[in-house]
């Protein structure tokens, strides 16, 4: 397994590398001229030319690639153009609020598909199986911003159970975890969606494998059978998707945090966009990238466990 | 043949159905035999006449979603087990009776250790639990010769050969000590050299335990090596049964004589081989007699309803399902 896992963590290495060379080439193709935007539109050629010296955008591709990529990997995400504050301090600040999103709504995706898809393909063409797959269908067709509204509509403007806007207080550990309760619902409920219809398909392949048949024929209750043989089989295409689908999640918590107000990249992106603050983007586009790397490379870790074939390739 | 109380296993009667395009048709029907310890009963026929099926419904394996026993019982030391839940079959699977199937390849489950896979079968029919259950389930893998079992105990199946996979299978099997073993087609899937090592096997285990075995092959000279007594299926029927040198001598069922003369073999002439004229009926469109008669150069009006099967006169362990063959032989019924 240690062999895997130095073998995975290498290969993360250069994939980063690579999704951080694609971010500086896209910042620089995007349209728009990043001293016109701060200094407004009339500046004199003087003022412009010194802030894009200033910002180094006068330097050959080359040598501003070299900059960019040593100024990164020193962790240095540059300054905001707007707000003239630290890129990085102003991603720390509201990087937890993300997190616990993503990481709520996954775990209730896992922990309420996964039974669930078990239980329907245990009772393939029954009642239960016909109320999953219809509410699957449901989870995967709403967008996240509508159920997002329905949600507040229903159970924060009408029922009064939760805040409508999910910031929490600061230093009250409580008002931040009912604050929390509505986006990771509204995000989990995709990923239960996603992890279910996974789950039911693959159990119903698994179930028909001769392997089944002998654990059965050992006398093994059916309940072991199910859970043990039939789901550590199964978990292989169910960590694929969850763990593409992290990728996926990152991206519908943008519309998550903005329909419930929360703070979070989401809404930092969506500023920083309307304010062309480039280096802003561009720190954000880095922070971005390097969540999904670690998301693949724990998929991979993961597969090692479940799948004793992978880690010993 | 021994008594009936010494019987560890008898099947009586044994119809199963399936279900195709929402239609049920008998795929075995009125299968009737008996096995004693210590004693192998070879299960023959063609792919598709229901060997297997008698197989898994003796376990009480057939699918649920389209597959039911209709009709018959099957005697576990008198005990009937077509009407048992699921949850009484599980302490008989596994202990009384323990199943090999076909395909060692894809027979053991893949993300498991295969010393666990060994011990699980003992977790759940014995009081072994922990280092107990572990020390066992390395001695009975020892007992099938796996090479250096000790150090491959926590291998998965991936890391074995298809002959070492089968027997990390027949240990499996043994675990609980079955009163009956019924062996799928053990070997078709292996190279010759292997196929004969597990046979070798199989036999040396059978001897020393006294179990009964039910042994399912189409293979004839499989059959001659191991088999004590051998029954003939044809589409779903169980045609003839006899002691396996009577069968090879004195094949009376026409069906078997067929099946007999169409062996290649090296002291004859390949222009010798007869081949069966025309085809298995399909399962939807099976007669209600005898579903040889459409192939059968003796076949007579009585053979449009079902023949029974009855023992010879000259000798009542070679019995035959025929009118023409149980006629000529002076049968006592």
């Amino acid at each position: 397994m240690l062999p895997y896992i130095v073998k995975r963590l290498l290969v993360a290495v250069p994939t980063l590398l690579a999704v951080l060379t694609v971010v500086f080439f896209f910042v620089r193709i995007a349209p728009g001229d990043p001293a016109f935007i701060i200094l407004g539109d009339q500046a004199s050629p003087q003022a412009l030319a010194a802030v894009r010296h200033e910002l180094g955008l006068d330097q050959p591709m080359a040598v501003q690639y070299v900059d960019f990529m040593s100024t990164v990997l020193k962790g240095d995400l540059g300054t905001s153009l707007v707000t003239h504050r630290s890129v990085w301090g102003e991603i720390a600040n509201v990087l937890p609020y993300t997190i616990e999103l993503t990481l709520s709504a996954l775990v209730i995706g896992v922990v309420i598909g996964l039974p669930l898809g078990v239980a329907a393909a245990r009772h393939r063409n029954e009642a239960l199986d016909y109320a999953a797959r219809l509410f699957s269908l449901a989870g995967l067709s709403f967008p996240a911003f509508v159920s997002a509204i329905m949600l507040l509509l229903a159970f924060a403007i009408e029922l009064h159970w939760f805040p409508v806007i999910s910031e929490g207080r600061p230093g009250d550990p409580w008002s931040r975890v009912n604050a929390l309760v509505l986006p990771a619902v509204n995000l989990g409920l995709i990923m239960v969606a996603y992890v279910m219809r996974v789950t039911r398909s693959s159990m119903l392949g698994v179930l028909g494998e001769d392997y089944i048949r002998t654990a059965r024929s050992k006398g093994v209750p059916a309940r072991v059978v199910i859970w043990r043989h039939a789901l550590g089989n199964a978990m292989i295409p169910v960590v694929t998707v969850v763990g593409l689908y992290l990728g996926v999640l990152i991206g519908n918590s943008v519309l998550t945090e903005i329909v419930f107000n929360r703070p979070g990249l989401g809404k930092l992106i969506v500023n920083s966009l309307n304010q062309r603050d480039y280096t802003m983007l561009e720190g954000l586009m880095v922070i971005y990238a390097f969540f999904i790397v670690i998301a693949n490379l724990l998929t991979d870790l993961t597969y090692g466990l479940v799948d004793p074939r992978v880690s010993q390739r | 043949m021994s008594e009936a109380g010494e019987l560890p296993l008898a099947v009586d009667g044994l119809t199963t159905a399936f279900r195709v395009e929402g239609r049920w048709y008998d795929a075995i029907r009125d299968v009737s035999f008996s096995v004693a310890r210590n004693e192998t009963l070879a299960l023959v026929g063609e792919s598709g006449c229901g060997k297997s099926i008698t197989a898994l419904s003796i376990m009480g394996l057939v699918p649920k979603a389209n597959g039911r026993i209709t009709a018959g019982r099957v005697l576990l030391d008198g005990r009937d087990l077509v009407p048992l839940d699921e949850t009484e079959m599980e302490k008989i699977r596994g202990n009384a009776i323990s199943m090999i199937f076909q395909e060692p390849m894809t027979s053991l489950n893949p993300v498991l250790p295969i010393g666990f896979q060994v011990a699980e079968a003992l977790r759940y029919h014995t009081a072994l639990t922990g280092e107990a259950a572990r020390a066992r389930a390395l001695a009975l893998l020892e007992h099938v010769k796996v090479p250096s079992a000790a150090r491959r105990f926590d291998d998965y199946p991936h890391q074995f050969s298809g002959g070492m996979r089968q027997r990390v299978m027949i240990a499996i099997a043994l675990a609980c000590s079955p009163q009956i073993i019924l062996a799928d087609e053990p070997t078709t899937a292996l190279d010759v050299t292997i196929q004969a090592q597990v046979l070798a096997l199989l036999a040396e285990l059978k001897s020393e335990t006294g179990m009964a075995m039910i042994f399912i092959t189409h293979n004839l000279g499989v059959v001659a090596s191991i088999a004590d007594r051998v029954a003939v299926m044809y589409a779903g029927d169980l045609i003839e049964i006899a002691p396996v040198e009577e069968l090879f001598e004195h094949p009376m069922h026409p069906y078997t004589e067929a099946l007999l003369s169409s062996i290649p073999r090296v002291d004859r002439d390949a222009g010798d081989l007869k081949p069966i004229a025309g085809q298995v009926p399909p399962i939807t469109a099976m007669p209600s007699g005898c579903r040889y008669a459409d192939r059968c150069p003796l076949r007579v009006p009585r053979c449009a309803t079902m023949p029974p099967l009855v023992g010879l006169a000259v000798d009542p362990n070679h019995q035959v399902r025929c009118w023409v063959r149980a006629a000529d032989e002076s049968v006592s019924a």
